[in-house]
């Protein structure tokens, strides 16, 4: 029973950080078939902008979060202005822009590397103390973690269902062309699709860091999880994305508790690549694979 | 000139440069440049390949430095486990890359290319996460523990290519030949298959894919014939630079080596044939260049994929061809065929 708890606490945890992570780049895909590389390098942003309001500025916690999703945001919002939008509707344009978006993520990088140096931080920005639920013990950041990654999830889903800028998103994401017809200025719709992603992202960083430890590389792992998950729920899908890191993340837990932290990437590759082999658009992906 | 075909036409081009690049040796001496280049072209093979499948097959893979590595990695595991020399493990290296290829291209190449892209690059951090995090010893030998993946130091002191014994103070100009070999082997086989019936296949498929399937074409049994058969002479670049270098580690796997060599291509020109040379060339000139100004090796790297991407997305390669053919409507030759070709 405890072995359940202890899979389950940890595997939400873990679901509802990938969840932040991806769910951002489910969207960005889905409205301009634009794969962001550099969606890691945003979590990373964020999180050291967390770090360095509370540690240079002595900024309060709840203050500093904000700030490091709005440096997420600003982050994603500097690169649609000076790269991304002269690319949109060029030739090549997806794999174009995953090279593209690869050169700015390893640019900023190297310049957090610069900024701050390779040493790993502790994240501040994070809630002491356990609490006991049976025997197993939980930390109050995984409850943190939990509810802030919901709350998030939650705000973008009413955004996007609810708001007539989010019928705008998901109108572009449809058809870009009949949205234009309507009225909808996709240019300024994917600007702000960019700026949630990285708003997004830097939320998701700022939490993965508070259980892990700050680097300028922190932001691979978590990308390479997300760009998985977004793969097996089908790329664009905003709530499969959601649905998939949730599952993904309690499986992980369970193979890690069993089988050691070492093997929870390559089998949830290859439970991912099974997948694919039945479904090849994932799991709430549209019909696109290539039949010949 | 005109009775040659494009392809007698590239060869021709090949053999000019390796007739230079066989050349250069007696031109440069220092020790320090020879490995240089030596580098180069090992890069310039990996660059090349990876080319023939992003360009020309459409096969948008991160994998490469993967393929390149699990090269690398069998040379240095079979050198040192089994005790076979590095002749013996070049050809072992490639077939096994060869090898991981197919069951890598089964997993990814029914999908779409931006899954194909996601999917191998997972795969390969997913490697080399288990290579890394590997802490049982397999061996324990005189200067350690030897990890069976090599853990995080990898594996060195391989035994080298046996120049040193042959050729003495001379020992570079071995490996360097070497190195050629390989390179005009990767670097032929490329034009092969770009102006050969595999290039064609995928110039219809990518002209028409509706017509050049009616026809019969197979775009996902043809993609993974060239992803096979890059990978194996990746594996083979990768297996040479372990011979050369005598090592092996997991720094392999650097998203930063990655995006070298993908900015390589970029710069050459995606879709050409000779551009990844070019591009190999410019951006191993830039780097030493930039050595001097510290540490800014990524800086660079990040800047010109992103300027590339923005400004020449067809590279070097693309340039060239647009300042031709705006030379050629300013000077036009005269046109001394005949209008209606004749049958012959």
């Amino acid at each position: 029973m405890d072995a359940i708890i202890q899979i389950v606490v940890s595997g939400l945890t873990l679901g509802a950080m990938y969840a932040l992570g991806s769910v951002g780049l489910a969207l960005t895909y889905g409205t301009m078939r634009m794969f962001n590389m550099a969606h890691g390098v945003f979590m990373t942003i964020g999180a050291y902008a967390a770090y360095s309001c509370v540690e240079a500025f002595g900024v309060p916690l709840a203050l500093s979060l904000v700030a490091g999703i709005l440096a997420g945001g600003l982050i994603a919002a500097i690169m649609h202005l000076l790269v991304v939008q002269f690319m949109l509707d060029t030739q090549d344009f997806e794999i174009n822009i995953l090279v593209a978006t690869a050169g700015v993520g390893i640019l900023l990088q190297d310049f957090l590397l610069k900024i701050y140096g390779g040493y790993p931080f502790r994240q501040p920005v994070q809630v002491e103390g356990v609490f006991k639920i049976g025997n197993v013990v939980v930390p109050y950041q995984s409850l943190i973690i939990l509810a802030l990654a919901f709350a998030l999830i939650f705000a973008l889903a009413w955004v996007l269902t609810k708001t007539k800028f989010g019928l705008a998103i998901r109108a572009t994401a449809m058809n870009q062309e009949a949205a234009m017809l309507m009225g909808v200025k996709t240019s300024k719709t994917y600007l702000q699709v960019l700026i949630i992603a990285g708003m997004l992202a830097g939320a998701a960083g700022i939490l993965i860091s508070s259980i892990s430890t700050l680097s300028p590389d922190m932001g691979q792992n978590p990308a390479v999880r997300a760009f998985v998950i977004c793969v097996v729920a089908g790329l664009g899908s905003v709530t499969g994305a959601g649905a998939a890191a949730i599952a993904l993340g309690l499986f992980e837990a369970a193979i890690q508790y069993y089988f050691g932290v070492r093997y929870g990437l390559p089998l949830m590759l290859g439970l991912v690549v099974v997948v694919l082999i039945w479904r090849p658009s994932g799991l709430f992906g549209r019909q696109e694979v290539i039949r010949s | 000139m005109t009775n040659l075909s494009i392809i007698q036409k590239h060869l021709i081009g090949v053999v000019v440069l390796l007739g230079f690049m066989a050349f250069l040796p007696t031109v440069i001496t220092q020790r320090y440049f020879l490995g240089e280049i030596i580098v180069f072209m090992i890069w310039a093979s990996v660059a090349v390949q990876w080319n023939v499948l992003m360009g020309h097959a459409g096969v948008f893979s991160l994998g490469q430095m993967l393929i390149f590595a699990i090269g690398a990695y069998c040379a240095a595991m079979v050198m040192t486990y089994l005790g076979l020399s590095p002749w013996a493990a070049l050809p072992i290296s490639a077939v096994v890359a060869a090898v991981a290829a197919v069951f890598i291209g089964l997993a990814c190449l029914r999908l779409g290319p931006a899954y194909v892209a996601l999917l191998t690059f997972a795969i390969s951090y997913m490697v080399f996460v288990l290579i890394i995090t590997e802490s049982e010893c397999f061996t324990n030998t005189a200067g350690g523990c030897q990890r069976f993946f090599g853990g995080t130091t990898g594996f060195s002191r391989l035994e080298d290519l046996g120049f040193r014994e042959m050729l003495r103070g001379n020992w570079v100009l071995g490996n360097y030949f070497t190195v050629l070999g390989v390179f005009a082997i990767s670097f032929v086989s490329s034009v092969l298959v770009i102006h050969g019936r595999l290039g064609l296949a995928f110039r219809a498929l990518s002209d028409s894919p509706v017509y050049a399937a009616a026809r019969g074409l197979n775009r996902t049994r043809s993609q993974l014939v060239v992803f096979v058969v890059t990978a194996f002479f990746t594996g083979l670049t990768g297996a040479v630079y372990a011979a050369h270098f005598r090592s092996v580690g997991p720094s392999l796997f650097d998203f930063s080596t990655l995006l070298f060599i993908l900015a390589m291509v970029i710069v050459g020109g995606l879709k050409s044939t000779w551009g990844p040379i070019f591009g190999a060339a410019m951006m191993m000139i830039l780097v030493e260049f930039a050595k001097g100004m510290g540490d800014v090796r990524n800086t660079i790297i990040g800047v010109v994929l992103v300027l590339f991407v923005l400004l020449l997305p067809k590279g070097i390669a693309g340039l060239v061809a647009r300042l031709f053919a705006r030379a050629k409507t300013r000077f036009p030759t005269p046109n001394i065929k005949p209008s209606i070709p004749d049958q012959t």
